[in-house]
Parts: C-alpha cells; structure tokens; sequence
C-alpha cells in the first residue's frame, strides 16, 4: 500500500527505521568488542548514523505520539552516545600526560600549601625534639608502641647502633618488608591525611604535625646517646623520599581543605571539583613516592650500610626529586 | 503561612530514577536511568568477590607449584591485593568505558555529569573516594571486634554517613560521584515494537468506525500512550487465564471510553479491539496534529478552547 494512508509520525518511523537498525547493529558490535573491533567504513557509519538518530530523536518528540518509538529512540541514542564518546585515549598516553605534565605542574601550582605542610612537618619535629630535651618521657607518650619496636627511652647506645647498622637481612626478608611496608604505617597516614584534608584542614594539619612530633623525638632519642649522624644518615636514605611523600599528601590535602574555607567566587561544591584535579594528582605522586620509599628502605639501606653514602643516596634522591618537579613538561604540545 | 496558589490540576510525578536533563555535546537531552542502589551494592560486592578469586587462584597456583618459597608468594599476593584496590577500578573503568567486571554482570555504567566522555580525572578521583567509602570501614568493620569502644563509635558515625549520603541524595550518588560528577546508570535496551499506526493502516481497520472531532477532544498523551501499551500486548504468548483477563480489559476499556466521548454507535462484540485500533489511530493523528499547531494535551485534564 502507498505511504499516502499512512499518518505524518509513521511514515517518518517508516523512512528512518532500516538507518537505526544499522546503527543499533553497530552499537551492539561496539559494546561486545569494543569500538576497535570496527572497520573505518564502520566507524565513519557510526558517528553518521548516531547524529541522524539524536536528529531524529529530537524530531520524534515534537511529531510523534509513538510511545514505542520514543522509548526505541531514546534508548538507542544513549547507547549510541555511550559509544561514541567512549575515552579514547591510550593508557600509555594518559600515562605519559600525568608524568611528563599533571604531576610537576600540580606540584608547581600547588606550592605554597607544599611549603605550608613543609612548616608543619617541621614544627612538628621541633616541638618533639624540645619535649624530649626537656623530659625524656614524652616519647613514651608520643611514640606509638608499634613503630618503636626495640628502641625506647631505655636502650643503650650500643642496642640503638644495632639496629641501625643492622645487615643479616638477605634479600627475601627484604622483598618481605617492602611488602609489608606499602600497608603499613605511612601509607595509612598519607592516605588519611589527604582525604581527611576536605574537613576544612585541621585533621591534616593535625596528623602531619603529629608525625613531626615523632620524627622529632625519635631524633632527639639518639643525639640524647650522641648517634646523632648516624640516626640521620639511616633516615635520610628513604626518609627523604617518604617524609616529601607525606608532605605532598599533606599539601593535596590542604588544597582540598582550602577550597571548601576559601571557595571565591565559585559554590563550595565547584571549588571542590576544581581543585581536586591538583589534589588528586598529588595523591597519586605520593603513592608513587611511597613506593620508592619502601624500596629503598627494604633494600638500599641494609646493602648501604656506611652513614656517609647512606647521605648521598638519600638527598641525592630528593634532589632527583626536586629536578623533576621544577624542570619537567613546562611546554605543553600545542600551546605556544 | 503563605501557600503557593494550586498550580495545574494535576501533574504527573516526576521520576527521581531518570535523569532526563542529560545534554550531549549534539544538544539533543537524552535518558538515562538511574540504577538502584542494591544492583551497585551487588555489583561492588561482585567485583570484590572476582578480584579476590582470581588473586586466591595465583597464590594458591604459585604455592602448588612451588617455585617460589612461601613468604615471597605471600609477598606477591600482598601486593596484588593492593593493585586490587583503587588500581583495578580505575584501569577497568577507562578500559572499559565506565564498565567493572561487576559492573559489567549487573548491566551498569558510569557516566559523567557534563555529558561529555569519562575523563581519567573523573574514573580516578570517583575511585580514590572509593577507598574512604568501601574499603576503609570495610576491613574495620571486619576488625571491628577488636576495636575499643570509641574507635567502634567513629566507624559505626562513619559508616551511617556513607550509607546515608547515595539513600539521600537525588540519583543515588555516593560521595565519589558527587565529587567526580558522574552518575552510576543502569545501560539501556532497545526494543523496537511495531508501530500500531502502521499495522492499523495496513489493516485497514480505520474505515470501520467513524469519529468525529467531539469525540477525540476528551483525551491526551497520557491516555493514548496508556492505550497503545494495553494494544501492543501479544495475545499469542499469554497463557489462556492471562488472555481471558486481556479479554475482559479490552471490553471493559472500550466501554469506558464509548461513555466517556459519548460515542452512540453500536459495538458489536467481535468488534471491539477492531474500535479500539480505530480510536487509536485517529486520536493519535488529531493529537498528532493538534500538537504541531501548538497545542499539546499532556492528559484528559487539558484545558480545550471550547
């Protein structure tokens, strides 16, 4: 029978309809196996057929009462839309952005709260460092009993050496304490203190401070038996690493908190979204770095065992450190 | 108090499971659903569950095999357990666009908010809140014996927090996606079924019955699209006690809309879902028509001109 009997909204489901089977054909093919699976032909189908389908869509809804229609192409465009605007990018590529750009240029943008929780971590070693002069008890009270293992205000000087130039791990108990060491303390600390930082600040504030408070009287307790260098040369080889690692967690954290106390001109919600894309990168920089903090605490410092190189290797890591964020991804591609 | 004047007689509820606001760089709105909060808790639960299987698989495979001493494979399985966690997700849903393996079992999607593609910024921040609002007070919850009175308080405060925020919240977002912007939908099925119009024409049942422009002004969208639904039903694959009330609807809703548009024309028993194809079809073509010229009936409560 001609087209002539039929009404306005059926002839227009009728001319259209062969178009967004091939397109739902396309769309099932892409779900299944992914939109590499398909041919250039196919591909080009594709983006074709999916704005005629929206184009469509669009027009349904003012000509036609079609229930099943109208749900048949709404369904069909999400799917479409989901198709189309898949991520598109390599993973090596998304790889390569965040270290060759997102993270120096995070840490660059955010250096003042780096600096801020940089103050932090050093008050915090102070303020340990004077308590401890001052009554050597507080270490009790503020070291916690896990991390101190052997080492209390009751070692000697000859029990405290030993475990710093401690070498009959092997290697498997190395392998052992890496593995460990990623669930252990600082890990939970860094993760802790960043998330915690969107609570306005103060519990990233406070927890950075706190661990000043235990780098410091954990110092103070050797200078106390004059193995002041050594304690320093044994931190120093991951420590320089892992404390910059805590710090930057800390500065996400601080970005976070000073979005949700100083949003501008923009809702809380807003400022929160925008300066999470620094926070976030900082985060994942601090993972990073705590990573490579535990390798070279599992297995640098027990092969490095003179005080001397155990220094070098140390700060010459930070300032590795410090390199890659000051001088890399400047220029981006494309940006004049 | 004040009271805000009544507004339009009647409205239909808005879907709080519908995100209907969503706009594609193409500018046309589009639907998505939004999906409920036990097939994201089933499917978390399906993802926590295959990921630790197949670790469970490696450590028990590397310790039969016995290559590798014991506390190395323990090592090993450690540090696959962490990739588990926020690693896993991030990677599965750039790869997959949105999609986890539980994800993918359930027939749920993340998408983002501002209706362009998922950016790896959204997937990784949305993933990082994971680790705050699953697996923290998850392993605490499983220690929580062990814990002392306050540390119990805190989790307990916590955990009603994250549990309050995806019930109160307007698309059932967790804290993740609020922050991230993405929603959590269900994936959409198309099915296309026939369009009534055109078997109707074919049929040539619209001669049959005669209507007027007095009996088509009662109804609207709703009423026509309520009848289509009732119309598209396959007589063929209902089981005979199911057919028999079909039966009966169709009498029963013939009857009701010959009183309502006063249509005094017999209907002849055998006739009856032949009336009502014929209504459908021309009120369809008068709403049709009435809503290109502006006037558009949402449902039989629409103000006409006479």
């Amino acid at each position: 029978m001609s087209d002539a009997f039929l009404m306005r909204s059926a002839r227009f489901r009728k001319e259209r309809e062969a178009d967004w089977k091939r397109l739902e054909a396309l769309i099932t093919r892409v779900e299944k196996r992914g939109l590499n699976s398909l041919e250039f032909e196919q591909a080009r189908d594709l983006a074709t057929l999916y704005r005629q389908a929206m184009n469509s869509l669009s027009l349904a809804r003012e000509i036609s009462l079609d229930k099943s229609l109208l749900f048949y192409l709404e369904s069909l465009c999400a799917r479409a839309y989901l198709a189309v605007y898949a991520p598109q990018e390599s993973l090596r590529g998304l790889m390569a952005r965040l270290f060759i750009y997102g993270m120096p240029g995070a840490v660059r943008r955010c250096a003042p709260q780096i600096l801020i929780a940089f103050l932090t971590l050093g008050l915090g070693a102070l303020a340990g460092y004077f308590l401890f002069v001052e009554d050597p008890t507080w270490y009790n009270t503020i070291m916690p009993p896990e991390l101190a293992d052997t080492r209390g205000i009751n070692s000697s000087r000859e029990d405290l050496l030993s475990v710093i130039y401690d070498s009959e791990r092997d290697a498997l108990a190395a392998f052992t304490a890496f593995a460990s060491f990623l669930f252990s303390h600082n890990t939970q600390i860094a993760i802790f203190i960043f998330s915690l930082g969107v609570l306005v600040c103060l519990p990233s504030f406070m927890l950075t401070f706190y661990n000043g408070l235990v780098i410091g009287v954990f110092v103070a307790l050797h200078i106390d038996r004059g193995i002041g260098y050594d304690i320093a040369a044994w931190l120093s080889i991951h420590g320089v690493t892992e404390l910059s690692a805590i710090v930057i967690a800390c500065a996400g954290g601080f970005t976070l908190g000073l979005a949700v106390l100083f949003p501008g001109e923009l809702t809380r919600g807003e400022a929160l979204r925008r300066s999470g894309r620094d926070a976030v990168k900082l985060a994942i920089l601090a993972a990073i770095m705590l990573v490579v903090a535990a390798i070279l605490e599992g297995f640098f410092r027990q092969i490095v065992q003179n005080p001397e190189t155990r220094l070098i290797v140390g700060w010459g890591i930070g300032g590795l450190w410090l390199a890659y964020f000051l001088l890399v991804g400047h220029k981006r591609p494309g940006t004049s | 108090m004040s009271r805000k004047p009544k507004q339009a007689p009647r409205k239909h509820p808005i879907d709080r499971r519908v995100i209907s606001d969503f706009l594609p760089p193409e500018g046309v709105p589009i639907r998505f659903e939004v999906a409920s909060i036990g097939a994201r808790f089933g499917a978390q639960l399906l993802d926590i569950l295959l990921t630790g299987l197949i670790v469970l698989t490696l450590f028990v495979l590397l310790i039969m095999s016995g290559i590798l001493s014991i506390e190395i494979t323990i090592a090993i399985s450690a540090l696959l357990f962490f990739a588990l966690r926020v690693p896993y997700y991030v990677v599965a849903e750039l790869l997959w666009n949105g999609q986890t393996l539980g994800k993918r079992i359930t027939g749920l999607r993340v998408i983002s908010g501002d209706g362009r593609s998922l950016s790896a910024y959204a997937v990784t921040i949305r993933n990082m809140m994971k680790e705050m609002e699953v697996f923290v007070p998850g392993v605490y919850l499983l220690a929580a014996p062990a814990l002392d009175g306050w540390t119990q308080l805190i989790l307990l405060v916590w955990v009603v927090i994250l549990l309050f925020v995806p019930l109160r919240s307007k698309r059932n977002r967790r804290l993740g996606d609020i922050i991230a912007n993405t929603y959590v939908v269900n994936l959409p099925r198309s099915v296309l079924l026939p369009d009534l119009a055109r078997t109707i024409a074919q049929n040539k049942v619209s001669s049959e019955f005669t209507f007027l422009p007095h009996h088509l002004d009662h109804y609207g969208r709703y009423e026509l699209q309520t009848l289509e639904t009732l119309l598209q039903v396959n007589m063929n694959k209902l089981d005979p006690a199911a057919r028999d009330r079909h039966v009966k609807t169709i009498f029963k809703v013939a009857s009701t809309i010959a009183n309502r548009i006063e249509f005094n024309e017999v209907i002849p028993e055998a006739k009856t879902r032949r009336f009502l194809e014929s209504f459908y079809h021309t009120q369809r073509a008068y709403l049709e028509n009435r809503k290109l010229f502006g006037d558009a009936r949402e449902d039989k409560f629409h103000k006409t001109d006479a």
